[in-house]
């Protein structure tokens, strides 16, 4: 009895003290991580954390500077009010930067703004290893050996294992011959005994030889097949661009750089002066540090000292990633603003990705799979579908429910003038 | 290989094909028929010549003991392809390169519009320039322009691709090398002032302009150099127009014509819808009373004389070949037997065999007093005259021709450009500029133009290359193309239009010295610096803007008018004023005299005309120049798409050639059996001029006249040349100059013939219907009675009576699902003028072939327009048998004979023929790799890369619109013509059309770019696709809007209702089971029709 009545008490406990930390955990204010990416979001296209200057001054020991932290965060969430007041310390600033005036920020919560001070007044050590750090910590978890050694190292093993077995049997064998008091056979070659088993068992050649002939075509043929498809095609590029780090770290809509997604039939590369918008600002990435932000401003002629684009343009030559051929009209507006398709459907999870991959083969068997299979998303809703879908669901609705779907191949997605002229 | 030669033969003749066996013999040529030596040898030797394998392999060691072996060979094939798939395995590595400062308006993918104007002396429209990623590609018709209203022709349509012309200069020229802007400008001031200082004279030689701001740049240049004077000349001129009405109004100047509001049109040789003055707004107008239906059946009724078959003349209800002396008689005939009816007095007069029609159209015009108009393209003033005297009878005046707001495209001088010339040869002129021309080409022999030109001291030529006149010159100062350049026009009285660069010049610094615009080399000579786009603006600040009452802001009212491209201002009365108060202040108070006289001068005296008219008599044959709509007046002879444009009439290519009447040809020469390739070489003599050219047998053709095309023989045209030899022979030097006016024909041509034959290109083999309905033609009296006239179908025969083969299908029918797209054209309103060729060639990339290949009927166009003359075809076909009967000729000499039309006149008809999208289409059933199949929306789709090249379905095609990509013209060494293969020329290509490689077969595709294009906009907006969304290439280039596109799925579109509703649809073939999707609508001739039998009897008889 007491035992048990111990045990629910301790489970009953364990529960609560859960749920008490889960409850604690959860209303705890947001951390200097959450100031972190506040700062990136709303500050970094202005400021640096360090002593640099940017737009407005760098922030490195912005707190000693400052009356105080109350007035810090008044002063960030709205400045202007700040300067109406007539404190001293705002006129002195706004004389310092030219009268070149601070964005409001009204929309930042309370919590927000200590986050955001908390962060600032601690600024982390070193910005840029952070994901280098992490890459370094992956690597010795990545550091598997290369399956084919495995595979070699176990065909060496058997090799060695046969050998001596061999040996051991023709040893045994002779000494059972000599106990017989029969005389000791020569040791035959590898070989010529090779050759004797072959001679004994034809039937496991012939379906051996079959099986090595029948590799060999399987192999060709997906050879083949794979002429002219670069699946996991992933050149290096002239400018160590990381998409992880623009659309995945910093959740930047993949059209604001890619704006022709919904316009155009390609998505288009961005000009420079849309890279221009953001690294005005931002000269220091958190991997390559300036080095690669520098290209940009090589490209866009931009001079960071004189803050001044006084240099000659020099257009970026990126490496074309996803190439389609010349005789497939592709359009990206029909797939992405009618079809309502996920950038990802085709391109992968680019959030992840450092340097962009080609994730799909971009063959017509997989268009075509893709079509087979899709329903177009919107279509009920489009009045320019609305026959059409009428007309289809009439067409298909004796079929069993899943054949009902009414799929881009039904609707005439898979025929060849629709992609082809 | 000897030893088979004479076997051959006799095994040939004894097989059971023979001739002797008596049984049904099809062959393949002429050869096989008559069984030449060389053919047998060729037929038994199937494989003409050995596979020169050693020279193949190229090994020496390999080829010991006289061959190589078979394992040779496959160690070669291995090797070789090893390699291949290896080569083909290394990724490619793709730049994509953005822009470093993207403009705003670009997004790459998205074509940009903009709306300009062309203008180039001869012919005017307003434009839509279709853009992609900053380079022009397509020009399209703008429907707002109240002139040409969305109207384009061929040569406007080919401009495009003259821009990309990599013969044009790409900076200044002196004396032949190359120079730069700045020495230029210094030595032309330099010089200009040292002339204007001692008093020399200045001349600014130009065709027409109709631009105010290239006035006011001019006025400009003449104020600061005061003894400029500028003359203009047009190398196909008008001035005999403008001669007339001085002499009947007072003032000198070329109406406007309104052919909307003629009934009853009489055209003396003028071919209005395709050259004369403003063709495609004729062309628009034309049309609007050309169109019928059951409840509209009033259309117009046209008679032509002339002595060449023009495309006008080809349209007409009733035409009459007459020689060129004979047509200002029939204009003193028309004039007399008008007067007759209205009772005026008649003038001296001479008979004529064409008096009877000339009776009837008379009675016809009288009838329609007002609502007529009479024309004659001749440039001499005596005709002008007396038709202006026929107009004033009529009635017609401030009815169907405008006297007010008349048209300032012709505004050339011949006496002045005459003077010119005597004066330049007199050494009296010390510079001349010549702009927009080029006299040493286009000028007559008579008036030595070369020579006059060299003895002027400074020759300045604008031209955009070097051509004849331009090498001439002393500098060559090379204008932008039009696409490149701001321009203004005013092509009418109150209407104006801006032309808007497209595109930044092609030809800038720092690579090459680069182009500069016209107006701003005058200016920068008058030491004005202003940019030619600020220097419109402020042109049109003081004279456009005050003439319109819309706009309240200058900025407003030239952003909205750039946006339209072309604008409409009232009557310009403003302006006029303010020039006639200047012109008052100048002479002082004559105004009131003209007015007076002109109510005296109306009565003038025409009698004096009508006896020199009377008196004109001819030799053995007599000359009459024309133009073609390829090819125009020559200032775009270096534009392949123009040279493979067949002439609309004789349907040949690449040439230019005298056209002669059968008759004549048969009594004179040996008429070629196979007339649209082999043609013997006459020296045709005018003014002393010999010039070589084929002579070609033309239906139609007047007897004892030949007409031979301008616009030919350009040897400094641009690289065309050096690539082809020069195309044709320049026929400007035949031009006379009588009364003060140049006249584009010869009373006297003399032909010599020589021994020599050469070979014409023609794209058309067959030149009648060879008594199918292929077109359907009926007359209006029986279009009236019976809507289905002339429409009959071929009817067939089951085991249930006579059936509509149209009501019987081997397959099921076609889902009626999404979209299903039809074309219908309009057999009535189509005049054959070649736009839609034009177009489609430039809208889908369709490469040029060359004169080589399209003798080899390799041609590549999509769209071609078929051109049948009449026959007495069931008596014809008849006859022809029974002749060869007799004579035991065989088939090919049969249908050689039912070839020829059967009257010296024949009626003339025109059929755009592209893929006609068979619902049962026959190519799909045979094509071995489904590289074509059907849609679920109705078109006949080709996968290019699915093709392999058998051409079973070009052999299956009953309308042979298929074309097979012979060779790789866009990359092969042969082919320097295509312009794909100049870095320059291939900016014009279409990015959304694929360009096909060799082994490939192609064809129309119905535009489906377009198709495609218009279903996404409605897509993303959301909505329905409305009816006329999607245009296709050829419909929106057609001036006559004859071509009309539609989902014939959608109940409430115009092509369905026009299907259902209009009894002249028909589908050519349709007996064939097909199911065409293109159909046309019978075309109804405002004429009795002498030769039409109904279907039904055609099939009785058939029977019998």
């Amino acid at each position: 009895m007491d035992t048990t009545n111990n045990k629910q008490r301790k489970q009953i406990s364990a529960v609560f003290s859960f749920l008490f930390l889960s409850i604690i955990f959860s209303i705890q204010p947001l951390s200097a991580q959450d100031g972190a990416k506040l700062f990136k979001q709303n500050c970094a296209v202005c400021h640096t954390i360090t002593s640099q200057k940017l737009v407005g001054p760098g922030l490195a020991g912005v707190a000693a500077r400052v009356p105080n932290d109350a007035w810090l965060m008044k002063w960030i969430k709205n400045n202007q009010e700040v300067l109406k007041s007539g404190d001293a310390y705002a006129k002195k600033i706004l004389a310092e930067s030219n009268g070149m005036q601070m964005t409001v920020f009204a929309d930042l919560k309370d919590e927000e703004l200590k986050a955001l001070v908390t962060y600032i007044k601690n600024p982390p050590k070193e910005v840029a290893p952070m994901p280098a750090a992490g890459a370094g910590a992956a690597a010795p978890v990545e550091k598997t050996v290369n399956p084919l050694a495995i595979l070699l190292g176990v065909i060496a093993f058997l090799v060695i294992l046969v050998a001596i077995l061999r040996g051991l049997s023709h040893s045994l064998k002779n000494i059972k011959r000599e106990k017989e008091g029969l005389p000791e056979q020569a040791k035959l070659t590898a070989w010529a005994e090779l050759k004797v088993w072959m001679g004994n068992h034809k039937r496991t050649m012939v379906l051996i030889i079959l099986y090595i002939v029948g590799g060999f075509l399987a192999a060709s043929w997906d050879g083949m097949m794979g002429i002219g498809v670069y699946q996991g095609y992933n050149p290096s590029q002239p400018i160590a661009f990381s998409h992880k780090i623009h659309a995945g770290d910093n959740a930047i809509n993949c059209q604001y750089c890619h704006s022709g997604v919904e316009r155009s039939k390609t998505a288009g590369i961005p000009a420079v002066n849309v890279c221009m918008n953001c690294h005005k600002g931002i000269s220091k990435g958190p991997i390559t540090g300036t080095t690669e932000i520098a290209k940009i401003y090589d490209a866009a002629g931009w001079d960071p000292e004189k803050g001044a684009y006084t240099k000659p343009q020099k257009p970026i030559k990126w490496v074309k990633v996803h190439n389609l051929q010349d005789f497939v009209f592709f359009s990206h507006q029909q797939h992405v603003k009618v079809g309502k398709q996920d950038c990802a459907t085709c391109h992968g999870d680019l959030t992840k990705m450092t340097t962009a991959t080609q994730m799909q083969p971009l063959t017509m068997k997989w268009c075509v799979d893709c079509h087979r299979k899709t329903e177009v998303p919107g279509m009920k809703d489009n009045p320019y579908y609305e026959s059409l879908h009428k007309k289809l669901s009439e067409k298909f609705k004796n079929l069993p429910k899943d054949e009902q779907v009414i799929t881009v191949a039904k609707m005439g997605g898979i025929e060849c003038g629709k992609c082809h002229y | 290989m000897k030893n088979t030669n004479d076997n051959g033969v006799t095994n040939t003749n004894s097989s059971p094909s023979g001739r002797s066996g008596g049984a049904v013999k099809y062959w393949k040529g002429l050869e096989e028929l008559n069984n030449s030596p060389e053919f047998v040898q060729k037929a038994e030797n199937e494989f003409a010549e050995q596979v020169p394998l050693e020279e193949f392999l190229g090994d020496n060691n390999l080829a010991i003991g006289g061959g190589t072996n078979r394992r040779d060979f496959l160690k070669f094939l291995g090797f070789s392809v090893t390699a291949a798939s290896l080569a083909a395995c290394e990724t490619p590595v793709n730049k994509a390169i953005p822009y470093v400062v993207r403009p705003e308006e670009i997004t790459p993918g998205v074509a940009n519009w903009y709306a300009s104007t062309y203008y180039d002396g001869n012919d005017y429209a307003a434009l839509l320039v279709k853009t992609r990623e900053g380079r022009p590609i397509k020009i399209e018709g703008n429907e707002l322009s109240k002139i040409t209203m969305g109207g384009t022709n061929a040569r406007i349509q080919a401009s495009v691709l003259s821009l990309y012309d990599s013969s044009r200069l790409t900076g200044p020229q002196s004396n032949g090398s190359s120079a730069t802007w700045i020495l230029t400008d210094k030595e032309i001031a330099a010089k200009l002032n040292s002339i204007t200082a001692k008093n020399g004279n200045i001349r600014i030689l130009s065709s027409s302009i109709i631009s105010p701001s290239t006035k006011a740049a001019i006025a400009e240049f003449t104020a600061k150099y005061p003894t400029t004077k500028v003359v203009m000349y047009d190398a196909v001129s008008y001035s005999g127009i403008a001669k007339a009405n001085e002499q009947t109004f007072g003032k000198s100047f070329v109406p406007s014509y309104s052919f909307d509001k003629a009934e009853v049109i009489v055209s003396i040789a003028a071919d209005f819808l395709a050259n004369w003055l403003s063709p495609i707004e004729y062309a628009k107008q034309y049309a609007t009373l050309r169109r019928v239906s059951k409840e509209h059946t009033k259309m117009s009724k046209h008679f032509h004389f002339e002595s060449n078959l023009s495309l006008t003349g080809a349209n007409a209800d009733e035409r009459e070949p007459v020689k060129v002396s004979e047509q200002g008689k029939v204009a003193v005939n028309l004039y007399n037997a008008v007067a007759k009816l209205v009772g005026g007095a008649t003038l001296s007069s001479s008979s004529l065999s064409c008096d009877a029609t000339i009776a009837k159209a008379a009675k016809e015009l009288v009838e329609n007093k007002g609502k007529s108009l009479v024309i004659a393209g001749s440039n001499d003033v005596y005709i002008q005259l007396v038709v202006n005297g026929i107009n004033q009878m009529l009635d017609n005046y401030g009815k169907t021709i405008d006297i007010e707001n008349t048209n300032l495209t012709r505004q050339g001088d011949d006496a002045d450009f005459t003077a010119l010339v005597a004066d330049m040869a007199a050494g009296k002129v010390d510079a001349l500029i010549t702009y927009n021309t080029n006299p040493v080409y286009t000028a007559p022999a008579s008036l030595k133009f070369a020579d006059a030109y060299n003895k002027v001291g400074l020759r300045i030529s604008l031209a955009d290359r070097a051509d004849e006149t331009a090498s001439l010159a002393t500098y060559i100062c090379p204008d932008h193309h039009y696409l490149e350049s701001w321009n203004d026009f005013n092509p009418k009285k109150g209407h104006y239009s801006l032309a808007q660069p497209t595109i930044s010049p092609l030809f800038t610094q720092p690579r090459y010295e680069g182009t500069r615009q016209a107006q701003e080399s005058l200016l920068i000579w008058a030491g004005i610096t202003a940019d030619y786009h600020s220097f419109i603006q402020k042109t049109w600040t003081e004279r456009v803007f005050p003439m319109q009452g819309k706009y309240m802001m200058f900025a407003e009212f030239w952003n909205n008018s750039l946006h339209d491209g072309a604008i409409e201002v009232g009557t310009g009365d403003e302006v006029i004023k303010k020039e006639e108060k200047a012109d008052d202040k100048k002479k002082g108070n004559k105004k009131e005299e003209k007015k007076e006289e002109k109510k005296e001068i109306a009565k003038v005296d025409l009698n004096d005309a009508a006896q020199k008219l009377n008196a004109a008599k001819g030799g053995e044959f007599e000359l009459a120049l024309y133009e073609k709509v390829g090819i125009g007046n020559g200032n775009q002879a270096n534009n392949p798409w123009l040279q493979e444009l067949p002439d609309p009439i004789s349907k040949i290519t690449w040439d230019n050639y005298v056209t002669m009447s059968p008759a004549d040809m048969e009594k004179k020469y040996k008429l070629m059996k196979r007339q649209d390739r082999e043609a013997s070489i006459v020296n045709v003599t005018v003014n002393g001029v010999t010039v070589k050219l084929p002579v070609v047998p033309q239906p139609g053709q007047a007897k004892g006249t030949i007409g031979i095309a301008l616009g030919y023989g350009r040897d400094k045209a641009g690289k065309l040349s050096t690539n082809t030899g020069v195309v044709g022979q320049n026929v400007y030097p035949f031009v006379q100059i009588a009364n003060g006016t140049l006249i584009y024909a010869s009373l006297d041509a003399k032909i010599e013939s020589t021994t020599e034959v050469t070979e014409l290109a023609g794209t058309q083999i067959h030149h009648t219907m060879m008594g199918r309905e292929i077109v359907r033609v009926t007359s209006l009296e029986d279009y009236k009675k019976d809507p289905t006239a002339g429409n009959h179908p071929e009817m067939m025969y089951t085991n249930s009576g006579k059936v509509n083969p149209a009501t019987l299908d081997l397959w099921n029918e076609h889902e009626k699902l999404g979209h299903r797209w039809g074309l219908t054209i309009d057999l009535n309103s189509c005049i054959g003028c070649g736009s839609c060729v034009v177009s489609c060639t430039a809208e889908n990339n369709v490469a040029v072939v060359g004169k080589e290949m399209v003798m080899k009927t390799r041609e590549m166009h999509w769209l071609r327009i078929d051109r049948y003359y009449s026959t007495n075809w069931p008596s014809e076909v008849a006859q022809a048998k029974e002749k060869a009967d007799e004579k035991g000729v065989g088939s090919i000499d049969m249908y050689l004979d039912m070839e020829n039309p059967s009257v010296e006149n024949p009626k003339v008809v025109f059929q755009p023929i592209m893929c006609q999208h068979c619902n049962h289409a026959p190519c799909e059933t045979v094509c071995p790799v489904l590289a074509t199949n059907h849609s679920s929306e109705g078109l006949n789709a080709m996968a290019y890369n699915r093709c392999v090249g058998t051409r079973y379905c070009a052999n299956n095609c009953p309308f042979k619109v298929r074309r097979f990509n012979w060779f790789n013209y866009n990359e092969s060494p042969d082919f320097k013509i295509n312009p794909t293969q100049d870095d320059l020329g291939r900016m014009v290509l279409n990015p959304d059309v694929v360009v096909r490689s060799r082994g490939v077969m192609e064809k129309c595709s119905m535009c489906v770019q377009r198709v495609q294009a218009g279903k996404l906009e409605a897509k993303k907006a959301e909505r329905k696709l409305a009816d006329g969304d999607i245009k296709l290439a050829c419909a929106q280039s057609c001036p006559t809007n004859a071509i009309l596109f539609g989902d014939l799925n959608d109940e409430n579109s115009a092509i369905t209702k026009l299907r259902k509703e209009d009894e002249r649809n028909y589908f050519i073939l349709e007996e064939l089971g097909i199911k065409p999707t293109v159909s046309y609508l019978t075309k109804v001739r405002n004429c009795e029709l002498e030769t039409a039998e109904p279907a039904e009897t055609k099939s009785e008889k058939k029977e019998g």
